[in-house]
């Protein structure tokens, strides 16, 4: 029962930021929009019902599952992309690649630069 | 005899109709996936997603299923992934003392390593020949499913394609960061989580909780912040 409370909250959240997106033609998904809500709602009140936290929870641990009938369509795609698999690949394993370094450089040496920071202050 | 063979026969067919039959195929493919990938020693390279996803397909293919009433009887397992998103806020607000804390490298890290996370990629591409259309499927491969949906529909790219690329995506860039981090001697949990959300979205944030709670949570923001950045931005930069 108190499980089923805390999804119901999760979904009256993610319907209201739906509500919001189509409204104010935010491109933004509705799920992250309400992900933002959901935070700035717990900050004010300052806690999380035991309801909240046990669904949060459970659809979080499932997260893979969910994701899992969207992965498996890669299987199914029509070839009409022969001929660039290459280049897509390419962009993919070394894009990512170069992206991961770059984010973890820069958090890297930010976190080393504010840390200094606060040391002087 | 004929009768009852003739039944029997017919039952794939009718069950597959229902989506609880979707719900039961992912469900098993899920578990198979897992018990999977312990046996394997719990592989970094094959994250049970994957696992998952190949024998699901594999199933599909071999007794040959309707894939499209599949995938409308698994909209009952992905409608779950809206609530699922909202949910990320509250990992997101446990964690809030430590995000506090980190405010000032986010606020500098995310902008630019979201913009180059589809630039090094659309740049690759675009430089081995690849068309608008493909260029427009992987620009948003960073970016969490349900926004990248909207923005590759934005940019005139193909879903499935970009489904394949956010895949694909997901799982190296949750390599890269466990392996870049080891040999650039990273062993901040959040910024490991950070790194994991922004690039691999879902699938780097699931590998993220495996880590720890804070890592998670950071992840989430990640790719919570690099979902909107994204999804505001790379509309303005394709037009030109």
């Amino acid at each position: 029962m108190s499980m089923l409370r805390g999804f119901l909250i999760l979904v009256l959240f993610f319907l209201f930021g739906e509500a919001l997106r189509l409204v104010f033609l935010i491109p933004v998904s509705g799920g992250v929009l309400g992900m933002i809500l959901m935070t700035l709602t717990l900050m004010l009140r300052g806690r999380v019902s035991d309801a909240l936290a046990s669904a949060s929870q459970a659809l979080v641990s499932v997260l893979v599952l969910l994701i899992m009938p969207g992965v498996v369509g890669v299987f199914f795609m029509a070839s009409q992309f022969s001929g660039q698999w290459l280049a897509v690949s390419a962009a993919l394993l070394l894009g990512t690649f170069l992206s991961v370094l770059t984010t973890l450089l820069l958090m890297k040496q930010m976190v080393r630069l504010s840390a200094r920071s606060r040391t002087h202050e | 005899m004929n009768e009852l063979a003739g039944r029997f026969m017919a039952i794939p067919d009718i069950l597959s109709a229902s989506p609880i039959f979707a719900i039961g195929l992912t469900l098993s493919a899920f578990f198979a996936g897992n018990w999977l990938f312990s046996r394997l020693g719990k592989p970094l390279w094959m994250p049970p997603v994957v696992l998952s996803a190949v024998m699901l397909a594999a199933v599909i293919a071999v007794f040959s299923l309707d894939y499209v009433r599949y995938q409308e009887g698994a909209l009952w397992i992905t409608v779950l992934l809206g609530p699922a998103t909202v949910a990320l806020g509250i990992p997101l607000y446990q964690q809030i003392h430590h995000i506090r804390a980190m405010w000032k490298p986010i606020v500098v890290t995310l902008p630019l390593a979201a913009t180059m996370a589809a630039v090094y990629a659309v740049v690759i591409a675009w430089a081995m020949g690849a068309t608008p259309e493909v260029l427009a499927s992987l620009a948003p491969k960073s970016v969490t499913a349900p926004i990248a949906i909207g923005i590759t529909e934005q940019l005139g790219g193909s879903v499935p394609l970009m489904m394949g690329g956010l895949l694909i995506t997901g799982v190296v860039a949750a390599l890269f960061v466990d392996l870049l981090a080891q040999w650039l001697k990273i062993d901040d949990e959040r910024i490991v989580g950070f790194a994991l959300g922004l690039n691999g979205h879902a699938i780097g944030t699931a590998r993220a909780f495996e880590i720890s709670h804070t890592a998670g949570a950071f992840a989430s923001l990640g790719m919570g912040l690099t979902g909107v950045f994204t999804a505001l931005i790379l509309p303005l930069v394709f037009r030109l």
